[in-house]
C-alpha cells in the first residue's frame, strides 16, 4: 500500500510535493556518503528506487512519544520523509496511516501475509512486561503479543529510539510497568537498535537504504547499534573538543566561559561515555542544531547506563582517555623522599651508633682485669667431660 | 708456614695460569661470542622526530592493541596523561622544548629492541629473551620478579607492576601477539598519519635513514642515526634535529654493556674451568691442613689427658 | 694477663633477656610486614620505583650484609689455607654469623623478588641464562647456604644430639659426624669456592649497568673489589662479636687472636685503597674524587671511614686498647659498608628524574631482618657450644671430643 504524505499538515512552503530527479539524485548521494557507502552504491540505490523494488515496511509503536516519528517527518531540506516513502513501501503506521480501527487492523494482517520474511519491521517504543504486559493494549491484544506476532515473520528488524532499543524514558527508576526494550524481548532474533531521544532521522534512513540497494543490514556492534553512527562517542567528533584537550571549561551556565563556547564536561556533559552521531550529524540540518551546540551538556540520551540515570550535573565517566594538549617533559620527576622514613632511619642509625659508642665506653680495661671481678662462676664445674 | 704459603701461591698461581691461557686459546671462552651481530631478518621502528606532529595517536593506539588501562596520571580521570613510560603505558610521546624555547622536538619513547641488549644477558632466567626477528619479548612463565633488567636498561624501558600482588614487566614488544597474525605492522605505525614511524626490517630501515640524510645534508643532528651503533646497535632508530642526549638518549659508545660483562665472567671464569680447578687446588692443600690439623688434636688430647690423669 | 681461648662453650645466660625480647619483637613485627608485602605488593610497602627498582632489600640486606656474613669464610681461609692455627677456637662463631647473616639475607631476598612462584625454574638448569651475574649470584648463594654453611654449623648441633641420652640420637649423631670428618676437605674447599664466586659476582651485577653507575665506582675491578671487601667485613663482623661477647658473657680476653684478626684486617682494608686508588688513576677518573659534588663527598667520607681505622690498626698500643679496637672496628664497617652499598643506589643515576628512599615498611622489614639474625644467634649461643672461652671458663657444657675437633 503506496503511502503519500498528507499535505494537510503544515509543511514549510519550499517543499514541493514530489521531488525531481535531480535532487532526488543529490539526496541519495549525501545520505550514502554519510552512511559510508560510496558512489557506486548511490548508483545501485537509484537503480533498486526506479526499478520500483519497494520492501514493504512495517512500523509498530508502543511505549512511546512518537518523537522519533516527529523527528522523522520534521526533515525539511529536502522532505526526507518523501525520499524515504519513495524507497520504501510503509505499510503500516499508526500515526501516518489513513485507515483506522478493524480496517487498520486487516491492513496489518494482510502486510504481514503478502511480505512474510521479506517486510521491516521498525518498532518506535518500549514494551511493558510487567504482569504479561497488560499495561499496553492495542485491540484486546498486549503489545507483547502483537510484537512476538509481527516480528515472527519479518525480514529485518530495527528499533528507533531510545525506547525501543532499552527501554528508554518508561524503563527509568522504579519501572512500574517493566518497560523493555524490544531485542531483550525478541532473545534470538537479530534486532537493529537506533538509540536516541529522538534517535537522528538519517541514521534510520542510511539503515534502510543500505537494506535496500544491498540487501543486508549495516555493520553493528554488540548492542546492535550501527557502527557507522554509534561507533564514535559524541567527544571523539565533538567541536568543542580542543577546548576539552586545553582545560578550558564552562564552570556555570553563563559564566564567559560558557559564553565563549567552552567545554560543556564541567557542567555534566555525558558526551564522553554516549556512542551517537551527533556531534557530526546534528539535528535538522542546522548547524550547531544539537544541545552541546546551544550551549547545553548532554545528557547521554543514547545510552542505557546514563539517559536518566546518571545526574545531569554529575561528571560524565571517560571511556576511552586520549592524551590532553600538553605534554610531559623529557625527564619528568619521579618518586619521593618520606620524611617520616627519614625519620625513622635516622633514629634507628643513630641508636646503633649511640649503642655502639655506650658500648665502648665500657671497653676501658679488658673484661678480665682486676676490677672487673667476674660474679661467682655458675660455669665451672671440677668434672670435666670425657 | 713457609712450605704451607708457597703451597697456597703454587694454587693460585695455576689458577691465574689456567686463566691467562685459556683465555687466549680457548674454545670456550669464544663460545659465547663478545660482538653480537644484528639478524639478517631483524625488524624495528625508524622514528624521525622532524616528522612527528605531537598527535599521540599512537598512544591510545598501543594502549588499544595492548589491552592497557591508560593512565590518568594527575588528571582526575579526564585524560590519558603518564608522566614516563609504566606499567600502563609502553609507549610516549614527550616534548622537548629548550630552555630558550627556541629548539622543541617530539621524541618517542618505547622499548629500543636493542641488537644485543643488556636486560637479555642479566635476566637469570631468560624471560626477556630475543624473539624471532629479534624482538625482545618477556615471558612471564619464567620471570621472577627480580628486576635486575631495570637495573641493565640503558634507556630505562622495563615497567613493573609494583602495584599487584601478580606482578608483570611491561614494555614494548613491537605488537609480536597481533604481527603476523591479524595484523602486518605495530599498532603505533599503523595509526601514524604522518609516517614519523615506520616498521620495516632493521637492515631496511637504516638505509631509508641514511637516504634522508644524504637527501639533506646538516638537517639530522650530526648526520648520524641514533642507535645504529649505539650501544652495540639498536633495532630501534631515531633521526632528529636535535642533539639525542636531550631527547633522553643516553650517549653509548659501540661496545654493548652485555658484552662487556660477558668478556669480563668469560675471562674469570673460562666456561666453569677456573672454578673447578681452584676447587681441586683447595681440596689438595685443605686435606693437607686437614691431616695436620688432627694430628695436632691428638697431641693435645694426649697432654691434656695426662695432665689430668699423671 | 691475656687469656687464651681453647674451648667454645655452650652460654648458661638466661635467653629471654629484655634486649633479646625487643629483639624478638622487631623480627616478628618485620614478619608481619613482610605478610603484608605479600598480599599486596611491593609498591604498597616499600619506596621502590622504575628507575630505582633494588632499595634496601636488595643493595642492603644482601649486597651489604651478607659481606658482613662473611666472617666463617675468611677466618676458614686463615685458618685452613694460611694455616693459622690459633682462629680454630673462633671457627663455630664465624661460621654463626655466616649462618644468620646470609639466612637473613636469603630471607630478605625472598621477600623482594615480585614473583617468587617462578623460582621452582631454578631447578631446571635448562631456563638458566650462563651469562646473567645474577643467575650466578642467586644459585651460588643458594648453594653455599644448603650445602656448606649448613655443614660448616653442624657440630655444635650434633655435639647436642650426642649429649641427648637417647643412644640412637647419639649413634647417629657421632656416625654423621664421623663422616664429616672423613669428607671435610671436600666441602670446606666448596664453602672456598662458592663464596669466592658469588661475593664477586654481587660485584660484577652492577658492571651491567654500564655508565648508569658513576664512573668512582663503576670498574671492572668491581668483582676484585667486592671480593676483598668481603673478607675484610667478615673478619670485621668476627672482631665486634667477639669484642662485644667477652665484655657481656666474660669469655675471657685473647688478645692475640684478636690482634691477629684486626691485623690482618688492617693490611687487607690498606692493600684494598691501593688496589681502588691504582684502578681510579688507570681509568683516568682520579680526579672525579676531589671534585666535592655529592658523588665524590660519599667516595672520600667511605675512603675515610676505611683509612683511619686501617692505619691506627696498624699500630699496636692502639689496637691492644680494647674500646679503641672496638670503635675503629666499627668505624670501618662503616666504610665498609658503605662501600657495598653505594655502587648499587647512591651512586647509581638511572636515567630520567628519579628520585627513591626506603619507606618506613621497608626500613622496619631491614632492621627486623638484621634483629632476627641477632635473636637466632643469641639463640644459638646460649644452647649450643659456640662461643670461644679461655680455661677459667671452660665447664660442663664445653664443646666435647670427638666434636671439638671442628
Amino acid at each position: 500500500m503506496h503511502v503519500r504524505v498528507d499535505l494537510s499538515l503544515p509543511v514549510p512552503p519550499t517543499v514541493r510535493p514530489g521531488l525531481d530527479r535531480r535532487t532526488f539524485l543529490k539526496v541519495v548521494a549525501q545520505a550514502t556518503a554519510a552512511i559510508g557507502l560510496t558512489s557506486a552504491m548511490a548508483a545501485k540505490v537509484v537503480a533498486a528506487v526506479e526499478k520500483g523494488v519497494r520492501p514493504s515496511v512495517i512500523w509498530l509503536h508502543f511505549q512511546e512519544c512518537t518523537g522519533c516519528t516527529e523527528s522523522l517527518l520534521r526533515t525539511s531540506h529536502p522532505g526526507l520523509a518523501e525520499v524515504l516513502f519513495d524507497l520504501i513501501s510503509l505499510d503500516y503506521h499508526e500515526t501516518l496511516m489513513a485507515a483506522a480501527g478493524h480496517q487498520a487492523e486487516e491492513a496489518l494482517e494482510s502486510a504481514i501475509r503478502k511480505n512474510a520474511g521479506k517486510y521491516i519491521l521498525v518498532v518506535e517504543g518500549a514494551v511493558p512486561t510487567k504482569e504479561n504486559g497488560i499495561y499496553m493494549q492495542i485491540a484486546q491484544k498486549t503489545g507483547l503479543d502483537i510484537l512476538k506476532h509481527v516480528a515472527a515473520s519479518a525480514g529485518a528488524i530495527v528499533a528507533i529510539g531510545s525506547c525501543a532499543s532499552w527501554g528508554g524514558v518508561p524503563s527509568a527508576e522504579p519501572n512500574p510497568t517493566g518497560a523493555s526494550g524490544i531485542n531483550k524481548i525478541l532473545e534470538g532474533k537479530m534486532v537493529v537498535t537506533l538509540p536516541g531521544c529522538p534517535a537522528n532521522p538519517y541514521i534510520l534512513f542510511g539503515t534502510l537504504l543500505q537494506f535496500v540497494a544491498l540487501g543486508k543490514l549495516p555493520e553493528l556492534d554488540e548492542l546492535g547499534r550501527p557502527k557507522f553512527a554509534y561507533g564514535r562517542t559524541i567527544h571523539e567528533h565533538c567541536p568543542r573538543r580542543a577546548h576539552f584537550d586545553s582545560g578550558r571549561f564552562a564552570e556555570e551556565f553563563g559564566d564567559e566561559g560558557h559564553r565563549l563556547g567552552y567545554c560543556l564536561y564541567k557542567l555534566g556533559c555525558k558526551g564522553p561515555s554516549t556512542h551517537a552521531s551527533c556531534s557530526t550529524l546534528q539535528f535538522c540540518e542546522v548547524v550547531d542544531a544539537w544541545p552541546i551546540g546551544l550551549g547545553h551538556p548532554c545528557f547521554g540520551c543514547t545510552e542505557q547506563s546514563v539517559a536518566f540515570r546518571v545526574p545531569m550535573l554529575k561528571p560524565a565517566e571517560i571511556v576511552r582517555p586520549t592524551p590532553p594538549s600538553t605534554y610531559a617533559p623529557v625527564a619528568a620527576p619521579q618518586g619521593f623522599i618520606n620524611p617520616l622514613a627519614t625519620a625513622v632511619g635516622g633514629l634507628i642509625g643513630g641508636a646503633l651508633l649511640g649503642a655502639g659508642w655506650m658500648a665502648s665506653r665500657g671497653m676501658k680495661e679488658k673484661p678480665d682485669s682486676p676490677s672487673h671481678t667476674p660474679p661467682p662462676n655458675q660455669n665451672s664445674d671440677s668434672s670435666d667431660k670425657e | 708456614m713457609d712450605v704451607n704459603r708457597r703451597d697456597v701461591l703454587k694454587v693460585l698461581l695455576g689458577g691465574t695460569a689456567v686463566t691467562a691461557i685459556a683465555g687466549s686459546t680457548s674454545h670456550v671462552a669464544k663460545a659465547a661470542p663478545d660482538i653480537i651481530q644484528p639478524l639478517d631478518d631483524a625488524v624495528g621502528l625508524l622514528y624521525d622526530a622532524t616528522k612527528c606532529i605531537g598527535c599521540r595517536a599512537c598512544m591510545p593506539a598501543c594502549e588499544n592493541a595492548n589491552g592497557l588501562v591508560p593512565d590518568r596520571g594527575s588528571s582526575h580521570g579526564l585524560y590519558m596523561q603518564p608522566e614516563a613510560l609504566n606499567s600502563q603505558t609502553k609507549n610516549l610521546i614527550k616534548l622537548y622544548v629548550a630552555a630558550d624555547g627556541h629548539e622543541r622536538s617530539f621524541i618517542k619513547q618505547q622499548c629500543m629492541h636493542c641488537v644485543d641488549p643488556a636486560c637479555v644477558s642479566g635476566c637469570p632466567m631468560q624471560a626477556l629473551h630475543k624473539e624471532p626477528h629479534g624482538v625482545v619479548g618477556w615471558d612471564p612463565s619464567l620471570c621472577i620478579g627480580c628486576r635486575y633488567c631495570q637495573i641493565a636498561c640503558p634507556f630505562n624501558i622495563p615497567k613493573f607492576e609494583w602495584y599487584r600482588v601478580n606482578p608483570k614487566i611491561v614494555k614494548c614488544e613491537l605488537c609480536r601477539h597481533i604481527v603476523g597474525k591479524t595484523a602486518a605492522q605495530p599498532a603505533c605505525t599503523r595509526v601514524c598519519p604522518t609516517h614519523a614511524v615506520i616498521y620495516g626490517k632493521r637492515a631496511d630501515l637504516l638505509a631509508e635513514a641514511h637516504r634522508r640524510i644524504q637527501e639533506k645534508p646538516g638537517y639530522y643532528f650530526e648526520d648520524r642515526v641514533y642507535g645504529e651503533t649505539e650501544g652495540g646497535g639498536t633495532q630501534c632508530l631515531i633521526l632528529a634535529h636535535v642533539e639525542y642526549s636531550k631527547l633522553g638518549l643516553p650517549k653509548m659508545g659501540p661496545q654493548s654493556n652485555a658484552s662487556r660483562v660477558r668478556r669480563v665472567t668469560n675471562v674469570i671464569y673460562q666456561g666453569f674451568l677456573t672454578p673447578v680447578v681452584i676447587y681441586g687446588g683447595l681440596v689438595a692443600i685443605v686435606r693437607d691442613r686437614w691431616k695436620d690439623h688432627l694430628a695436632h688434636v691428638a697431641q693435645e688430647r694426649q697432654q691434656h689427658d695426662k695432665g689430668m690423669h699423671p | 694477663m691475656t687469656e687464651r681461648w681453647e674451648k667454645c662453650i655452650r652460654l648458661k645466660e638466661p635467653l629471654l633477656t629484655r634486649p633479646f625480647k625487643a629483639l624478638l619483637g622487631l623480627a616478628a613485627f618485620a614478619m608481619l610486614l613482610g605478610i603484608l608485602r605479600e598480599v599486596s605488593g611491593l609498591g604498597y610497602v616499600t619506596g621502590l620505583n622504575d628507575g630505582y627498582a633494588w632499595g634496601l632489600f636488595k643493595n642492603w640486606n644482601v649486597t651489604a650484609l651478607t659481606a658482613l656474613g662473611s666472617g666463617g669464610y675468611a677466618v676458614a681461609v686463615m685458618a685452613w689455607i694460611f694455616n693459622d692455627r690459633k682462629f680454630h677456637p673462633i671457627m663455630r662463631t664465624a661460621v654463626l654469623t655466616s649462618l644468620v647473616g646470609y639466612g637473613t639475607g636469603m630471607l630478605a631476598l625472598g621477600f623482594d623478588v615480585g614473583r617468587p612462584w617462578n623460582f621452582i625454574h631454578i631447578l631446571n638448569p635448562k631456563t638458566w641464562n650462563h651469562h646473567s651475574v645474577l643467575l650466578e649470584v642467586a644459585v651460588c648463594m643458594t648453594a653455599y647456604v644448603i650445602l656448606a654453611l649448613n655443614f660448616e654449623n653442624m657440630p655444635p648441633f650434633l655435639e647436642r644430639m650426642y649429649k641427648s641420652g637417647d643412644p640412637q640420637r647419639s649413634e647417629r649423631a657421632l656416625k654423621i659426624f664421623r663422616y664429616m670428618q672423613k669428607s671435610f676437605p671436600f666441602w670446606i674447599a666448596l664453602a672456598f669456592v662458592l663464596p669466592s664466586m658469588h661475593q664477586s659476582s654481587l660485584g660484577s651485577l652492577m658492571f651491567l649497568a654500564g655508565d648508569r653507575v658513576h664512573p668512582l665506582w663503576q670498574t671492572a675491578r668491581l668483582p676484585l673489589l667486592y671480593l676483598v671487601m668481603a673478607y675484610i667485613l667478615g673478619f670485621a663482623c668476627v672482631l665486634l662479636v667477639l669484642i662485644l661477647s667477652t665484655y657481656v658473657w666474660r669469655l675471657g680476653w685473647d688478645g692475640a687472636i684478636l690482634g691477629r684478626l684486626a691485623v690482618v684486617m688492617s693490611w687487607l682494608t690498606l692493600w684494598w685503597l691501593v688496589i681502588q686508588f691504582v684502578d681510579l688513576a688507570y681509568r683516568g677518573v682520579f680526579e672525579m674524587a676531589f671534585t666535592f659534588d655529592r658523588y665524590s663527598i660519599v667516595f672520600l667520607l667511605q675512603t675515610i671511614l676505611l683509612l683511619v681505622p686501617a692505619q691506627a690498626l696498624q699500630i699496636e698500643s692502639v689496637r691492644s686498647k680494647p674500646g679503641n679496637l672496638f670503635r675503629l672496628t666499627l668505624v670501618l664497617i662503616i666504610g665498609g659498608l658503605l662501600y657495598r652499598f653505594t655502587p648499587t643506589s647512591i651512586a647509581f643515576i638511572p636515567l630520567g628524574n628519579y628520585t627513591y628512599f626506603p619507606s618506613v615498611i621497608e626500613i622496619l622489614m631491614s632492621a627486623g631482618f638484621t634483629a632476627l639474625a641477632v635473636v637466632i644467634f643469641l639463640f644459638a649461643v646460649k644452647r649450643f657450644a659456640i662461643l670461644p672461652a679461655s680455661r677459667g671458663k671452660i665447664a660442663a657444657e664445653a664443646a666435647i671430643r670427638p666434636f671439638d675437633t671442628l
